[in-house]
């Protein structure tokens, strides 16, 4: 049996399925997308060639600009707060704590809802009227703190990024926990003998073996925060003003409302090329020799 | 035996993969027109799906009867819910894959581009004199493009303020006429700890709707009508007086404080629980507030928008009138079974729907019996009665980016982001209608 799968012909047969359905799905949308997006066209009838300038426009169009600041401001809201916190659980979680099990399950009970539902629960707990935050805030003496988080200017886009962020704690948690699991028990029981304390166990042994999951839930969590669309979406729909836009929102705003195609295919291209590029960065950055 | 296993192996798989690409290019093809046994089947797409919508209950109703009546032409309904279903259309006409029948946005830019490129039958030479005749006043004109017809009506919907009377008099407020009494209800409803007025600005066309109206009481249809040609004049005194009253309701405390994370649901929700005195909004809202569940209803008094003592406009000037209907697909392959369909469910929903609360007719309602209509029926066709002019929903007048725009301003002057001349200034850089109003 181990020959048919070092066979070319049958790794082929394999691999074929999923390439065909790779390339239909994702390749071939992604060059017609190319294509549409140096169009001016409303979405039916015959679209007018017009080179690259959707992208001259989009670089100038404050609202593109604004998005994709929204972006990256999500993105270093991914690595710098959701990050660390998964890496704790894990490394808490990892070091045979009490309940393990039942914590692992409980972190990553979010991962498994659908988004669309996290954003009614969320926009729910935020509402200004009967919202359970502002009923919170009022019952521990804060009551002057209470708004309308979604609906205002200077708090719409925090209140935005928390319910993501919250939602995959558990999905880096889990990869970063199996990190730290495979850490070899002799390395850690060497370190113990040595006298180690639980610190510094975890700081020059296990992240530094942990390394290569961490780059994968860098990358993850960086192109998470670039092409976050649902949450968004239904949340605030990228309101009040744009201030919680991001360029997947503006994208289908572009396409959708405006019948603008060809524009709206510029700024999905962005997306992509922006992701490509960032997997690229971390990864030579994050060089393992 | 290794080799035979090998060959056998990459056989099973090739077979495997040939056998699934067949299975899946075959069944999944079209769908659309399908035809099987010598029997025509007709595809129809709409958005009534909503609890509280009646013509949720009615399509699939009228579309049975059709189907027992016709067995030779068998029609297959899916419904989708509002901005999905706007976006699934949009998708699906450019993908050439659009059903034999679908819901079309009445009043304009949303057929538009479709009607435009060709996408839509054009149904003038199967009209008989017989159905226009059966039509209610005015709708023949209403349908009419260019000359041509494309769709037959079904509702007309238009915006009226809705009053919760008990939270009025309540307030000690006096249900208002004008923008002063207007003003006048605000603070006392404001004194007596009452929300005055809802918005869902979250989606932000019900903002868009009280300036449009403001704008159409302020300046006078024909004058907003003239703005639609000629952008230009919407930087007009008039237009810059109409974006002051609506900033200045807003500032009045008008509205509720969480406006902009309120969308057109959770509005129609804190209306019909009572949460808020006022409401400007189509007829459609209707059925939800005589909903059994609705903890307003029959407390609820629908009026026409106050008149503005500086304004040109007049009560009788009407917002909406949109005509909404159903379109036929250009490349549907049975174009007359399908405009069959389309005057039998036209006429069918129309009369049927308008006795169930689901718009105002677009068909003759004489012979019909409307002692079960709501009161809130009852004055919203009452109202339409007074009419001597309609301007429908201004987003769909205005070409999509010059909506989105048009939406977009108004959500600014809400929240006081822009003075009323900035506002008409870049009102002005609009785009000019295209449709032929």
């Amino acid at each position: 049996m181990n020959s048919v799968f070092s066979n070319k012909g049958t790794i082929a047969v394999f691999v074929l399925p999923t390439l065909i359905l790779f390339c239909g799905i994702v390749l071939i949308p992604i060059f017609v997308s190319s294509y549409y997006s140096l169009l001016d066209w409303n979405g039916v009838g015959r679209g007018t060639f017009i080179g690259l300038d959707n992208y001259v426009e989009m670089f100038k169009d404050t609202r593109v600009l604004n998005s994709i600041k929204n972006s990256l401001l999500f993105a270093g809201a991914s690595v710098f707060i959701q990050l660390p916190i998964s890496l704790v659980l894990a490394l808490i979680l990892a070091s045979n704590a009490k309940g393990e099990g039942f914590y692992r399950t409980v972190y990553f009970i979010p991962v498994l809802i659908s988004t669309v539902v996290i954003a009614q629960l969320w926009s729910k707990i935020y509402n200004a009227d009967y919202g359970l935050l502002n009923v919170l805030l009022q019952n521990i003496g804060l009551a002057h703190w209470a708004q309308d988080w979604l609906g205002q200017k200077h708090t719409a886009l925090a209140a935005s990024f928390i319910p993501t962020l919250w939602q995959y704690v558990g999905y880096h948690m889990l990869l970063m926990y199996a990190g730290a699991k495979s850490v070899s028990q002799d390395v850690l029981e060497a370190a113990r003998m040595d006298g180690a304390s639980r610190l510094r166990t975890a700081w020059s042994i296990m992240i530094p073996l942990m390394k290569p999951i961490l780059k994968v839930s860098l990358v993850f969590s960086v192109i998470g925060a670039f092409k976050v669309f649902d949450l968004i979406y239904v949340l605030t729909g990228g309101g009040p003003f744009y201030t919680t836009e991001v360029p997947s929102t503006l994208m289908y705003a572009t396409i959708f409302d405006t019948f603008r195609y060809g524009y709206g295919s510029a700024i999905s291209v962005f997306i992509i090329v922006e992701c490509l590029v960032c997997t690229i960065l971390i990864n030579s950055l994050f060089k393992t020799e | 035996m290794k080799a035979l296993l090998k060959k056998s192996a990459s056989l099973i798989l090739t077979l495997g993969i040939v056998s699934s690409l067949a299975a899946c290019s075959s069944g999944s093809s079209g769908g659309a027109q399908g035809e099987s046994n010598g029997k025509i089947k007709l595809t129809l797409w709409d958005q009534s799906v909503g609890n509280t919508d009646p013509s949720a209950k009615l399509l699939p109703e009228i579309v049975e009867k059709w189907n027992s009546e016709h067995p030779d032409i068998q029609v297959e309904r899916t419904g989708t819910t509002g901005e999905q279903y706007k976006t699934k259309v949009k998708t699906s006409i450019a993908a050439g894959e659009a059903p034999d029948l679908f819901y079309g946005m009445g009043g304009g830019s949303f057929m538009q581009p479709y009607i435009k490129s060709g996408n839509v039958l054009e149904i003038s030479s199967y009209l008989t004199d017989d159905i226009k005749e059966r039509m209610g006043p005015g709708m023949a004109e209403a349908i009419n493009m260019d000359g041509k017809i494309y769709t037959l009506p079904v509702y007309t919907h238009i915006a009226n303020l809705y009053v919760n009377t008990e939270l009025f008099e309540q307030a000690g407020a006096k249900i208002p006429t004008t923008y002063n009494e207007l003003l006048d209800a605000i603070e006392k409803l404001k004194a007596a700890g009452i929300t005055p007025a809802v918005i869902g600005e979250k989606d932000r066309w019900p903002g868009m709707y009280w300036y449009d109206i403001i704008a159409m009481r302020q300046a006078g249809n024909a004058a907003v009508m003239e703005a639609f040609k000629d952008p230009s004049k919407w930087d007009s005194t008039d237009f810059v007086a109409a974006a002051t009253k609506m900033q200045q309701l807003a500032q009045a405390g008008a509205f509720n404080s969480s406006m902009f994370s309120m969308s057109y649901d959770e509005m129609l929700g804190a209306f019909n629980a009572g949460n808020g005195a006022m409401m400007f909004q189509a007829n459609w809202v209707n059925a939800g507030i005589e909903d059994p569940s609705s903890a307003v209803k029959g407390k609820v008094k629908v009026i026409p928008f106050p008149v503005f003592e500086d304004g040109k406009g007049t009560n009788t000037e009407i917002f909406g009138g949109a005509v909404d209907g159903f379109y036929i697909n250009q490349n549907t392959k049975h174009p007359k079974e399908a405009v069959e369909f389309l005057m039998y469910l036209s006429e069918q929903l129309g009369t049927q729907g308008f006795l169930a609360g689901a718009g105002l007719p677009s068909w003759k309602t004489d012979a019909l019996d409307t002692s079960s209509l709501s009161s809130l029926d009852l004055s919203a066709a009452d109202i339409m009665k007074t009419a001597t002019s309609f301007i429908a929903w201004w987003d769909n007048i205005l070409p999509a980016e010059s909506a989105e725009a048009h939406k977009n301003l108004i959500a600014q002057l809400l929240a006081g982001d822009i003075t009323p001349e900035e506002f008409c200034k870049q009102m002005a850089q609009l785009k000019p209608t295209e449709l032929s109003l």
